[in-house]
């Protein structure tokens, strides 16, 4: 067990919330190639080493209901870019996966009701949008490919299974409604 | 009224561009809008436009949607022909294809009636008949197929902003309006081949009835009719397949959001306060406090390491042979209540305490007076009596006298 390969920089990412995905090379062929080793590495330790069905790696958090205080304002964020991807005629994923984007041309501040909610979460212009990028980076959900440019990364989709989650968890009345099925896929 | 085929055609040829913007339209048009359209194409010919709309009312290509009114629609059999010529295929209902089932089902019954009556010309009535059906059911098939592939190939290459729920919905519409039931229609045990399946028998009866002797026509039914059954619910099931795809992944897209709606929703509604922790991506992050260092671990140990070995002490593990006096006190205080509780009430506990334990010291008998003092089984007062000597093993005590009784 001793001899797992980067052992050190990987908990060291793990530990600071990184995810790490196909984009963080050596350590992700390394959790794909021995994932049953790492997670029983950090089992004792108390350290639920995650598997993402869409392949990528992170702890589990210990205590959900114990967030920092800016993952108020990634969820925000995240929310408004997937609520602006649901209108653009692409299945989202597809659309926020699909290209690249640059800060100053993201929808956050295009509408006043956007606006509105991340003034709740004190973010009031497109630097703030930068500071929140920036965090994103550190947990391995975005990639920067220039002072202003950007791409999501595979770790971003656990967005998409929060908002799943947050759809679920919602009512609803009956089977299929406008076309729309009550089962998640 | 009759239209000249030859000046309909000659119109026709001369404003393609406008025939296809009309074909491309659904729904009324008013006499403006066609106006507009005309002129667009105007440079195209040299016509007034005025003219042209006269000629589309004259040709019969646009006709009033309803008796004096003044908006009008494409005729259904210029439609029909625009469509054949663009090769858009409009898609037909299952009601329909239930139609043709229910009329080859009279069909078969008459047939039936014809064989049994032995009616040679009914008999080749309900023959051509059939003939026909069964052309119009595969030439309904095949375009309610182009119809559905043409769809899917609109949703995989539009990039007009449709949300995704619209989009959903649509697709939604398709599987539920045309596949699904499609399918019920034509699969192996559905109405369809039911109804294939007996007019094939009243085929075969004919034909060796002798009723009906266009041999060739009848054997071209008889595969027609396979044809068509196994051809249909191939096409179905290639038409699930194509749209399953797109149905998966927009109704993945759909719940997501929906979700980050609900949660948007939720923070525009209640605020930051009450917007609570279940619309948060929980990440982990380990605070590490008062966790030493690598060298202090790595000093900790060298000094284990570089200690000088010493002979481990030895433990005395033998009985002592008197007990400690600590122990004998402890002992002693222990019993004390159950000495006294036979001898209550008593007038004065001191005198009583030194009388019946005349070894011990002041300090024992301070320590016994006090235990039962504050026994919870007892009750002690003081007199006001006059003070006594109480005389003990190493000096005296001078007190009042205390009684002591059960509560």
């Amino acid at each position: 067990m001793n001899d797992l390969p980067h052992l050190g920089e990987i908990f060291d990412r793990f530990k600071r919330g990184c995810h790490l995905g196909p984009d963080d090379e050596p350590f992700y062929s390394a959790l794909t190639a021995r994932y049953d080793d790492y997670a029983a590495y950090f089992a004792p330790l108390g350290l639920q080493l995650v598997r993402h069905e869409r392949e990528f790696f992170y702890f589990e958090p210990e205590n959900p209901e114990n967030v920092s205080d800016t993952m108020p304002r990634i969820a925000v964020f995240s929310y408004i870019f997937v609520d602006h991807a649901a209108n653009q005629g692409r299945p989202i994923e597809e659309f926020i996966f699909g290209q690249n984007f640059l800060v100053t041309t993201l929808p956050h501040f295009t509408l006043d009701r956007y606006t509105a909610l991340l003034r709740q979460v004190e973010v009031y212009d497109v630097k703030g949008l930068e500071t929140i990028l920036r965090h994103m980076e550190r947990i391995g959900w975005v990639k920067w490919l220039g002072p202003d440019e950007f791409r999501f990364l595979r770790p971003f989709h656990r967005v998409f299974c929060k908002c799943i989650e947050l759809a679920e968890s919602a009512s609803t009345p009956t089977p299929v409604q406008n076309g729309t099925p009550t089962t998640p896929p | 009224m009759k239209v000249n085929a030859q000046a309909f055609f000659n119109f026709c040829a001369a404003h393609v561009p406008l025939l296809r913007q009309f074909a491309e339209r659904t729904g009324e048009l008013s006499e403006s809008e066609v106006m507009r359209l005309v002129r667009e194409q105007a440079d195209a010919h040299e016509e007034l436009p005025e003219t042209t709309w006269r000629r589309l009312r004259e040709y019969q290509i646009l006709v009033p949607s309803e008796p004096g009114g003044e908006s009008c629609l494409l005729a259904e059999p210029v439609a029909r022909l625009l469509t054949y010529l663009y090769n858009n295929a409009n898609p037909a209902t299952p009601e329909i294809i239930r139609g043709y089932v229910q009329s080859l089902d009279t069909l078969a019954k008459q047939l039936a009636r014809a064989l049994e009556n032995e009616n040679v010309t009914v008999v080749g009535l309900a023959f051509n008949e059939i003939s026909l059906t069964l052309r119009r059911i595969h030439a309904d098939l095949d375009e309610t197929h182009q119809a559905i592939l043409a769809e899917v190939g609109r949703y995989k290459t539009e990039r007009q902003r449709v949300s995704v729920r619209e989009k959903f919905r649509r697709i939604v519409y398709w599987m539920e309006r045309y596949v699904e039931p499609m399918i019920e229609i034509v699969r192996a045990d559905g109405p369809l081949r039911e109804s294939f399946d007996e007019v094939e028998r009243l085929l075969r009866s004919a034909r060796e009835q002798a009723l009906f002797n266009d041999h060739p026509a009848l054997e071209r039914n008889l595969r027609f009719l396979r044809l068509v059954g196994a051809h249909a619910l191939r096409v179905f099931v290639q038409c699930r397949k194509e749209i399953q795809p797109l149905y998966e992944s927009l109704r993945r897209s759909t719940f997501i959001a929906e979700g980050a709606s609900r949660a948007l929703e939720k923070l525009q509604s209640e605020g930051l306060a009450n917007w609570g922790t279940a619309p948060l991506i929980g990440i982990c992050s380990l605070r590490l406090q008062n966790v030493p260092g690598d060298a202090a671990i790595a000093l900790a140990l060298r000094r284990v390491i570089e200690h000088p070995p010493e002979l481990p002490p030895v433990l005395d593990l033998t009985a002592e042979e008197t007990a400690p006096e600590e122990l004998v006190r402890r002992l002693w205080l222990d019993l004390l209540p159950d000495h006294v509780r036979p001898e209550l009430p008593l007038p004065d506990l001191l005198d009583w305490i030194v009388k019946r334990h005349p070894g011990k010291d002041t300090s024992a008998v301070l320590a016994g007076f006090t235990a039962l003092v504050f026994h919870n089984d007892f009750e002690a007062r003081f007199s006001e009596a006059q003070p006594n000597e109480y005389v003990t093993a190493n000096g005296s005590i001078q007190a009042c006298p205390v009684q002591l009784k059960s509560p």
